[in-house]
């Protein structure tokens, strides 16, 4: 076996790392986990689950269509398969996520690790910015996109303690362990408000994001803009009912997605307050949805598509503006 | 669904008795008596002859109900239903250990039916083995029916996963026979089968899955590959050739066995005899020597009967007497029955009206 280095578990800030630790730890106390991996163990986290359970790690090369397949298989025999590989491949299975697991409401769980821009420079064809579009209409699917580490282990205990499929959004750099406030618990299929100074403006967040969207909350305040940020770490189930009470107490909302502003987060939110007949205005904080992601430096990437806590700001600012012109 | 009263269809021979159809088991039951068993008949056993016409019997079956059933659904797939009905026979009828009563039998072999589509012969069998009632079959691909053009594990008992899209159901059969073996020795020593059309070998997931299936010698997997020669919309060797097959699956680390005549019911008994009862160490492919419509002429090796059921009443009779010339009469069927088969077709009408006249002519 390969030796890969371990990170420090009390150091690593890495969702990944701390992903490979928890589903370790799940492990240990469930004998039905196992984890399937398409070649990108040491990328992704999983080998700190094959440190400690070699035995529950299956290989499966490089072929992640036939990796969902076998996952598929493992389920029905009552294995807990977690099959892990970069989100950005799901567009590679998502016939067999669709047809062989969801069809079949399969007992799988999924963990698409880099996704969206940040990929260590891994370029367009790794990054993940435009899945949403789709997973988000599999039917017999959760999905979930945690924004800091006590979250992800929380998700993912309740992944493997809730019967179904579903599939885990992963980031690949450094998150804090708790964004919310001491004593969090994730609830499935529940957002959270994560930071609440007032009704001038609502920030609708998931998965890494939050972070951002704190930061412009702060710079904000300092300008007198009172921001609410919700954080929707459930993205299916969607919490509309958190959506509309955020709508019904602030002229305008900005959603914020380590995704594109199309199919997602954004869209979410968009058909749903459409629905209601909420008529705030709803601008998005997301990459481009006609634009590959080019290879770059984070810094570079979030400058490009506009993604920093100041671009938040602006957005924020030109939106009041505009409302209130128009009031 | 109103199946009793929409099922009024029994008729009379000429001696004026009641022949109904549906009651096929004044023709035919399971050879063996406890399905959750097997037992191996060898040539020499004296139940040997009994138990290959017990097989084609219901391979018969098989075809002549899955005519009735297409015709009713204006539905169906019965190239590649007729030239897998000798091994579903055999499958269903020697091999295979299940338990009607309870489908999902923790101690159950494993079938998974890769080539979704050609889901018409299933549905016979499995209600030939009492799984849901005949009359059912009826409503193959009705609205609400439980039996869905490509089958729905979720709805229909006896299936063992979704389907539909070719080239996935090979990895998932890897991922189950795992899955047992990573069970434990003590576990029935189940068998996973998996049949796949020979059109499906162009997929590359079914190569992925047979790369899967070697590197972990999961010798408790059987993959049979239904290599009837014709693919949806032409010749397999024409449209993209699969060639050499044997060879590709020998260096796939499989164990492979070709037969003679995949319609052979003796050569299918004698072959899977051999395969369930010894362990090479590797998984097994079988490529069947079949063709795609068998015994129906007008369909055999015919694309244009891949996708397409009988569409009238007459049509669908002329097939059903050609199956009883070929097989019915030597096997003593009495010719009332295909008659009677044919007069209790009804083509099952939209459960909805159609308000904005849309027209959709039957595939």
């Amino acid at each position: 076996m390969a030796q890969f280095i371990l990170p420090d578990r009390n150091k690593t800030k890495e969702m990944r790392y701390q992903m490979g630790y928890t589903l370790a730890d799940l492990a240990s106390g469930n004998d039905r986990i196992v984890a399937l991996d398409a070649d990108l163990r040491s990328s992704t986290g999983l080998h700190i689950f094959q440190y400690y359970h070699p035995d529950k790690l299956i290989t499966c090369g490089i072929a992640e269509q036939n990796m969902i397949s076998m996952a598929a298989g493992l389920s029905q025999e009552g294995y807990i398969p977690f099959p892990c590989t970069f989100d950005a491949f799901c567009r590679r299975y998502m016939d067999q996520l669709y047809v062989t697991v969801a069809y079949s409401n399969l007992n799988l769980k999924i963990l698409g690790a880099y996704v969206g821009l940040f990929t260590g420079k891994a370029g367009a064809t790794h990054q993940s910015d435009k899945e949403l579009g789709l997973l988000l209409r599999i039917p017999n699917m959760t999905i979930i996109e945690p924004g800091c580490n006590l979250e992800m282990q929380q998700a993912l205990r309740c992944g493997m303690e809730t019967e179904g499929l579903f599939y885990f959004r992963i980031v690949r750099c450094e998150v804090e362990h708790n964004e919310l406030f001491d004593g969090y618990e994730f609830k499935l299929g529940k957002g959270v408000t994560a930071y609440d100074e007032g009704a001038d403006i609502g920030m609708v967040c998931t998965g890494y994001m939050i972070k951002t969207a704190k930061i412009a909350a702060e710079k904000l305040k300092k300008k007198g803009i009172r921001v609410r940020v919700d954080h929707h770490p459930t993205l299916k189930p969607f919490d509309r009912e958190l959506l509309f009470d955020l709508a019904s107490k602030v002229p305008a909302i900005i959603t914020l997605e380590n995704h594109c502003t199309s199919g997602g987060l954004y869209s979410l939110a968009a058909e749903a307050l459409a629905e209601k007949g909420v008529g705030v205005p709803v601008r998005a904080i997301g990459s481009d949805p006609e634009d590959f992601i080019h290879t770059g430096h984070v810094n570079d990437l979030l400058f490009r598509y506009k993604m920093t806590s100041e671009n938040v700001v602006e957005r924020a600012e030109e939106v009041l503006r505009e409302t209130h012109a128009r009031g | 669904m109103k199946e009793e009263t929409r099922m009024d269809q029994s008729t009379m021979n000429k001696k004026g008795q009641k022949l109904d159809p549906m009651e096929a088991l004044k023709f035919w039951t399971p050879f063996r008596k406890n399905t959750t068993r097997r037992y191996d008949i060898l040539p020499f056993h004296e139940d040997y002859q009994q138990l290959i016409k017990n097989t084609e019997v219901l391979a018969y079956m098989i075809r002549s109900y899955s005519v009735w059933e297409m015709t009713c659904g204006a539905l169906g797939h019965p190239g590649g239903s007729f030239s897998e009905a000798e091994f579903i026979s055999v499958l269903y009828n020697y091999l295979l250990r299940f338990d009607p009563g309870d489908p999902k039998w923790p101690m159950r072999d494993v079938f998974y039916l890769s080539k979704c589509h050609a889901c018409p012969a299933q549905y016979t069998v499995l209600a030939l083995f009492g799984y849901f009632p005949l009359q059912k079959l009826k409503y193959y691909g009705a609205w609400d029916s439980g039996l869905e053009s490509h089958p729905d594990w979720l709805v229909t008992p006896g299936i063992e996963i979704s389907g539909g899209s070719l080239g996935q159901i090979p990895g998932v059969a890897v991922g189950r026979a795992m899955a047992i073996r990573r069970n434990g020795p003590d576990h029935n020593d189940r068998i996973v089968y998996a049949l796949l059309g020979d059109g499906e070998c162009n997929e590359g997931t079914v190569w992925e899955a047979f790369m899967a299936a070697g590197h972990y010698k999961l010798d408790n997997l059987i993959f049979v590959i239904d290599y009837n020669k014709v693919q949806a919309k032409g010749f397999v060797n024409l449209d993209m050739s699969i060639e050499p097959l044997a060879d590709k699956l020998k260096a796939f680390n499989l164990d492979v066995f070709e037969t003679q005549n995949g319609h052979d019911v003796s050569e299918l008994i004698d072959l899977f005899t051999k395969i369930v009862v010894q362990r090479r160490g590797k998984p097994t492919a079988v490529i069947l020597n079949t063709i795609k419509g068998k015994k129906v002429r007008e369909a055999q090796l015919n694309p244009n009967w891949h996708t397409s059921a009988p569409r009238s009443i007459d049509a669908a009779g002329m097939w059903l007497e050609e199956l009883w010339d070929q097989d019915g009469r030597r096997l003593g069927i009495p010719k009332e029955f295909p008659e009677a088969l044919t007069r209790a077709i009804e083509i099952v009408p939209p459960y909805h009206d159609n308000p904005d006249k849309i027209e959709d002519r039957q595939a």
